[in-house]
């Protein structure tokens, strides 16, 4: 019973659900703050302190609002498909080790790196299936820009993402974060790293690859039928998914939950330290946002095919050349 | 806490039903830094179905009325709309052409009226929170 007791409270409450909704929200309105400082303007400023609860302001609204299925729409998948999109993130972040271990204790495995990747995968699946079952010529159009860009992205991502897991000697998240306690790998693997945030800013969707919501061309992409709390779990998936992305470079790259100050509790500092370095990412992916205009389609695809593919195929090359002079400083 | 939330984060959604563009611009300018609007949580939104406010510019065209219903019925509920610049509260100067079809709130019912032709952004901004005064009640 006490187990379970730990559990529940674990996968429910810290750091579990209840913690990481927190975190989402609190990164959402980092992510706004900093985008409007970049455009010189002051960004939500006036729910709660500095603006701090406009994210949940939001969210309240949006649970709360009618929620309009329209009649054309393939009802099942488009009810469906946020929610599982959803499900699906929260679901890969559990094996983010956020202070020290999973979130459900010893669940980490060998591999657990790929199934994370997996799921990103799944989910944006169901976030296309959202944009499809909308039957609406601007979701559609959204949708499969999204299929085209993802499925893109997706092969130079996890060929990036095994450069730490070679020099690691792992595939786990937790082993990979705890190889990086001497010297994180960005400093050992620079290129990978430029690269990998490079292809998670397609990932995620954000300038220059933001063509799957391209407001100015195809309204609101794949999102734009929903409203009310369909609309709430689309919103929130996307504010997951960024989170994942930003916690990936982390832990691959920065040492996740490793930090050089240890006073007193460890578990304190590494979820402190985990959060400071994924709000460092989180602010250099908006600043390469902010100071890159929108490629076209054709672009995104043949940028991604005819350059970061190669590049990435590169950049894993020279990480195994140089393995073995690393090997002696890697912990 | 909804009456929070609801105050928090009005989206708006901007459709122009035949402006001569004067609004149009100054309806734009509140996103820009010097007015920045998403200081109170407000954000242009592309789609009617993730609006709360329709912020409509201009005299109602034949033309456009079906069209403006229809953005109206697509939105969610509790949904508002403004009329910003005379045109859109009055007809304004286009009031007796042949294409008008009328006053905006003859096909739509309106909750603020902002008059100007065109307003200042200021006025605007003052319309959006003499509704969220009416929203706390
Ligand atoms: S109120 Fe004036 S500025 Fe606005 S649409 Fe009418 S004529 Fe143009």
């Amino acid at each position: 019973m006490a187990i379970d007791l730990i559990f529940f409270v674990r996968t429910l409450v810290f750091p579990g659900f209840l913690f990481l909704l927190v975190l989402v929200l609190f990164f959402d309105w980092f992510e706004r703050k900093v985008a409007a400082r970049f455009q010189n303007r002051m960004g939500p400023s006036y729910a709660g302190p500095f603006g701090i609860l406009q994210p949940i302001a939001d969210y309240i609204k949006l649970f709360s609002k009618e929620d309009i299925t329209p009649k054309q729409t393939n009802k099942f998948l488009f009810v469906v498909a946020p929610i599982l999109a959803f499900s699906l993130f929260v679901f890969a972040l559990f094996y983010i080790p956020i202070d020290g271990s999973n979130v459900i204790l010893d669940s980490s495995f060998e591999g657990d790196l790929l199934l994370v990747l997996l799921l990103v995968t799944l989910a944006n699946f169901g976030i296309f299936l959202s944009g499809w079952a909308s039957l609406n010529p601007y979701s559609g159009i959204g949708a499969t820009r999204i299929l085209t860009q993802f499925l893109g992205y997706d092969i130079p991502l996890i060929l990036l993402a095994i450069g730490p897991a070679f020099l690691a000697k792992s595939l786990s998240i937790v082993s990979i974060a705890s190889s990086q306690v001497t010297v994180p790998f960005i400093l050992l693997i620079p290129w990978s790293c430029v690269l990998f945030i490079l292809v998670l800013q397609a990932e995620l969707e954000k300038d220059p690859f933001d063509i799957p919501h391209a407001e100015t061309e195809i309204v609101g992409g794949y999102e734009t039928e929903y409203s009310g709390r369909k609309l709430a779990f689309i919103k929130l998936s996307e504010d997951f998914q960024f989170l994942i992305g930003a916690s990936l470079v982390t832990v691959l790259f920065l040492g996740g939950f490793h930090g050089p100050v240890f006073i007193g509790p460890a578990e304190f500092w590494y979820v402190f330290w985990f959060i400071v370095k994924t709000l460092g990412v989180v602010f250099i992916l908006e600043y390469v946002g902010n100071v890159s205009a929108r490629l076209r389609i054709d672009q995104v695809v043949h940028g991604n095919w005819k350059l970061l593919i190669p590049l990435s195929i590169l950049s894993l090359a020279l990480t195994i050349l140089v393995e073995p002079l690393l090997r002696s400083v890697i912990g | 806490m909804l009456k929070w939330a609801r105050t928090k984060s009005p989206w708006l959604l901007h459709f122009n039903t035949g402006a001569c563009n004067g609004c149009d611009i100054e309806v734009v300018a509140l996103l820009t830094p010097r007015y920045d609007v998403e200081r109170f949580g407000i954000k242009l939104e592309p789609s009617p179905r993730h609006a709360d406010v329709l912020v409509v510019t201009g005299p109602v065209t034949k033309q456009c009325a079906p069209r403006l219903k229809m953005i109206y019925e697509q939105m969610p509920s509790p949904k508002f709309v403004i009329a910003v610049g005379a045109c859109a509260c009055s007809g304004g100067i286009f009031q007796d052409c042949y294409n008008i079809s009328g006053r905006l709130d003859e096909i739509i019912p309106v909750d603020v009226y902002i008059p100007g032709c065109p307003p200042k952004p200021e006025a605007i901004v003052q319309g959006v929170a003499k509704l969220l005064g009416k929203l706390k009640g």
